[in-house]
């Protein structure tokens, strides 16, 4: 059991050491997030990020695919990492939903960097967190 | 400072002398910063239980006894092996089992791990892994040697030997009247330089900055990745060029790093579109000459590298031009414009020489990423 552990613990390093040496060290958002968001730890929702630094502005969609969202804006404060995303979609009855997500990008060294924060969808308050893959 | 009882003691070299560490060794390494705490004075005694003579850095492990008796293995590092062989030294200046004194200083946090300013053999006192007191002579002068029809070479002149070695920058920043004051390690002494460094985006700014505070202990470079970009050019083994003329295209060996190649064709060919091609490292490079200056266009870089010692962020729109010319036979001048749109608000210029050095080759040299330098 020990030795399993061990040996647990090794290729988790060893990820972790090859995760760090291919960052992607552009700009910090690039690249694609998962995560989740919702209004419980158990009420939880699939999310994806892709965003893209254009040299202007970043931009991107939520949640990649036929039913994609794409995001209105991004603005991310460089001076403390905090980032708020904005978007409009559609609820199950077509009527248009506004979403902010407002959150601080973490340990911007890291290839699995991280952004967390809070998430309002229309009428509906809770919180979300993705993951560069 | 550390206190490790009779048989590794911990010595206060006082503030005078922690001063003198305070700067990087002569040999400045990529790292070093980042991984040694250089105001931590040690002094570890012990046997030779392990000996890692590998590239970037060698190291040996000692067992090291405290007063209350407990034995703890310490790895230090102790140089290159390639500058080590320079000097005379070879992985069988020490065996295991010989008990050593070494003075040097902790790394960063709480790892057993020490960098040797000294190594001393208990049994003889001899002083191992020192460096050559006789300095190299300077290379002889001499005029831009040149092919029949006229056009400068690269590399050595014919029927000699030769590369390039030490750059006369640590890093890359825009050329301005003023330089910028940095390390060896191209870490600014004052972090309110980083203005100065490049014309840079708030992003890029702010990237910069968090990885010149954090002593670039994030550089994908300490993990054996290519040195893409001018860094080719500023790693501590230097670098060679291979004229295939007959060919049209010049191969960059590089002598540091993980001892890589790149290809600069000169066959007249058109530059190729970033976005139809596998975005590398070393990126795609198209080379012509301009009386004597070689200039060569480059473009399509991933980002998964920093382009410069020192951390300067990039995309993948970086496009750099670089100019080569040989004013002499031991200089070579390099010149680069950085175009990156979407990091910098302007293009921007920067470059450094190159020292020739006569009658060697660079040595064979592969980054390896030992267990302790990765830490």
């Amino acid at each position: 059991m020990r030795r399993r552990t061990f040996l647990q613990g090794c290729i988790l390093a060893c990820l972790g050491i090859a995760s760090s040496g291919l960052a992607q060290q552009g700009h910090p958002l690039s690249g694609t997030w998962t995560g989740d968001w919702g209004t419980s730890p158990v009420k939880r929702n699939l999310l994806t990020f892709v965003m893209n630094w254009d040299g202007k502005n970043v931009t991107g969609i939520i949640n990649p695919g036929p039913d994609a969202i794409p995001l209105a804006s991004v603005f991310v404060d460089v001076t403390n990492w905090t980032v708020r995303i904005e978007a409009d979609t559609k609820d199950q009855a077509g009527k248009p939903v506004h979403i902010t997500a407002e959150g601080k990008l973490e340990d911007i060294a890291n290839y699995h960097r991280t952004i967390r924060g809070a998430w309002h969808q229309g009428a509906v308050n809770g919180d979300f967190k993705v993951t560069r893959d | 400072m550390r206190h490790l009882g009779l048989n590794a003691i911990a010595v206060g070299f006082g503030l005078l002398l922690a001063g003198l560490f305070v700067a990087t060794p002569a040999f400045a390494q990529n790292g070093f910063s980042a991984t040694y705490d250089s105001t931590r004075p040690v002094t570890l005694k012990g046997a030779v239980t392990k000996i890692d003579w590998v590239n970037p850095h060698a190291f040996f492990s000692i067992n090291v006894v405290d007063a209350a008796g407990t034995t703890t293995n310490w790895a230090v590092e102790f140089g290159n092996p390639l500058d080590l062989e320079k000097d005379g030294w070879k992985r069988t200046s020490l065996h295991i089992g010989d008990v050593v004194t070494v003075d040097g200083i902790l790394a960063r946090g709480e790892n057993r791990q020490a960098f040797a300013k000294s190594v001393v053999l208990a049994r003889t006192g001899a002083k191992l892994f020192t460096a050559s007191s006789q300095k190299r002579a300077p290379a002889p002068a001499g005029p831009t040697p040149r092919w029949p029809d006229g056009q400068p070479r690269l590399g050595p002149p014919p029927g000699k030997t030769g590369y390039w070695g030490a750059a006369s920058a640590s890093g890359l920043v825009e050329t301005t009247a003023t330089p910028i004051p940095m390390n060896d390690e191209a870490i600014l002494r004052n972090i309110a330089d980083a203005d100065r460094a490049a014309p840079f985006q708030p992003w890029a700014k702010a990237v910069y900055e968090h990885r010149q505070r954090n002593l670039l202990k994030d550089d994908p470079f300490l993990h054996c990745l290519p040195p893409g970009g001018p860094r080719q050019f500023q790693t501590p083994h230097g670098f060679q060029f291979v004229e295939q003329r007959e060919l049209g295209r010049i191969l960059v060996l590089s002598g540091g790093g993980d001892r890589n190649w790149r290809i600069i064709y000169t066959d007249g060919r058109q530059q190729s579109q970033p976005e139809e091609e596998v975005r590398t490292y070393y990126g795609n490079s198209v080379g012509h000459w301009e009386k004597d200056t070689l200039v060569v266009d480059v473009v399509g870089f991933n980002e998964k590298f920093w382009f410069t010692n020192g951390g300067l962020p990039h995309t993948e729109a970086l496009h750099l031009t670089e100019r080569f010319s040989r004013p002499d036979l031991n200089t070579l001048k390099y010149e680069v414009t950085v175009d990156d749109p979407r990091t910098y608000t302007r293009t921007w210029k920067g470059g450094w020489t190159v020292q020739w050095v006569p009658n060697e080759e660079i040595q064979e040299y592969f980054c390896e990423d030992t267990a302790e330098s990765a830490y």
